[in-house]
């Protein structure tokens, strides 16, 4: 490497402490502030619901913005706020406002038709009678089935409740 | 030079009376978040806890209710409004079943609907181990209505806010 570009690399890395570099600095540090708190929100996955979607101990972020101009669709994964501003659900739309939503040993039925469900991958037995989804509401369930209904958390949810969804 | 100093002077007396305006006088939104606060300290449960040290949690628990409180706690099949003497008897019994707790508050917005009323929207999280040796990590968000009686704000109703409905 000859002495010019190692002094590029030098100067990229450690850069002139001078009045524009603090000013980029400031700046950087005030957007990534603003887009981390409020438009991408970090996530760090705690529990088995969405497996095997989504593991324990993952790390994700919720991308405020994908509701901004439509409202939730079937199948969407979506962020719902639990409590105060840092805890949150991820869980899987299935049932849409206005829709009957049920159970039969296991199988999901949506206005009494069963729903394909790629993304459950494990046996469930789960039985759960008629109910109606209601006005600006969305019916939410975790991808991870194989576990006693009782001890899965899904119901139906406001949709102001919805943040968003996770990135990837 | 005379001049700065007293300016000075002047200016530490303000001071020092705005934080003692501040420390003796506390706002009631301060005092309606000691509230919890306190509840957070009598709810915990530390390892090293005798019978007097829970006498007395129990007995300060107890204090920061009114003559009777509306509870909405579906995941514990507490519903229903309890006295003064009814809500010791739950806070024992449920403290029994843990070795060690901690109960934390989070997020709390504190508004003031009408003269002597405070609703607090908050987030609770209650951490511990139970007698059999297993971990408990809940979190939830409440709704809290306190009354102001006998000069203190007295929790009058308790409330989970239920996210998901089946």
């Amino acid at each position: 490497m000859n002495k010019k570009v190692l002094g590029k690399v030098r100067q990229f890395f450690f850069p002139p402490l001078t009045k524009g570099f603090f000013i980029r600095i400031f700046f950087i540090a005030i957007t990534a502030y603003l887009f981390f708190s409020y438009i991408c929100l970090p996530l760090q996955i705690k529990g088995n619901s969405m497996e095997p979607t989504y593991s324990s101990r993952g790390i994700n972020f919720c991308w405020r913005l994908r509701y901004l101009f439509s409202k939730p669709k079937r199948h969407d994964v979506v962020v719902v706020r639990f409590a105060g501003s840092k805890v949150m659900l991820l869980k899987r739309v299935v049932g849409l406002e206005g829709e009957r939503i049920e159970f039969r040993d296991g199988k999901l039925f949506v206005n009494g038709s069963p729903l394909e469900e790629p993304y459950v991958r494990r046996p469930c037995n789960w039985n759960l009678s008629p109910r109606k989804v209601d006005n600006h509401c969305v019916y939410v369930v975790g991808d991870n089935r194989n576990m006693s209904i009782e001890n899965h958390y899904f119901g139906q949810t406001s949709m102001e409740r919805i943040m968003g969804g996770p990135l990837w | 030079m005379v001049k700065m100093k007293y300016l000075i002077i002047a200016l530490l007396i303000v001071l020092v009376g705005i934080s003692a305006t501040f420390l003796f006088f506390p706002s009631e939104e301060k005092k309606v978040k000691k509230r919890f606060a306190l509840l957070s300290e009598h709810v915990s449960k530390g390892s090293e806890e005798n019978a007097f040290m829970m006498a007395n949690k129990i007995k300060g628990i107890s204090d920061l209710f009114g003559e009777s409180c509306n509870f909405a706690v579906s995941d514990y099949s507490l519903s229903g409004t309890y006295t003064r003497e009814e809500i010791s008897g739950i806070a024992l019994r449920g403290r029994a079943h843990f070795s060690t707790l901690s109960l934390k508050f989070y997020d709390s917005e504190v508004s003031f609907p009408e003269k002597d009323l405070a609703q607090v929207n908050l987030t609770a999280r209650l951490t511990g181990k139970s007698v059999y040796g297993e971990q408990v990590d809940e979190t939830r968000e409440l709704i809290c209505l306190l009354k102001k009686g006998e000069k203190k704000w007295l929790f009058s109703s308790l409330e989970v806010v239920e996210v998901l409905r089946r």
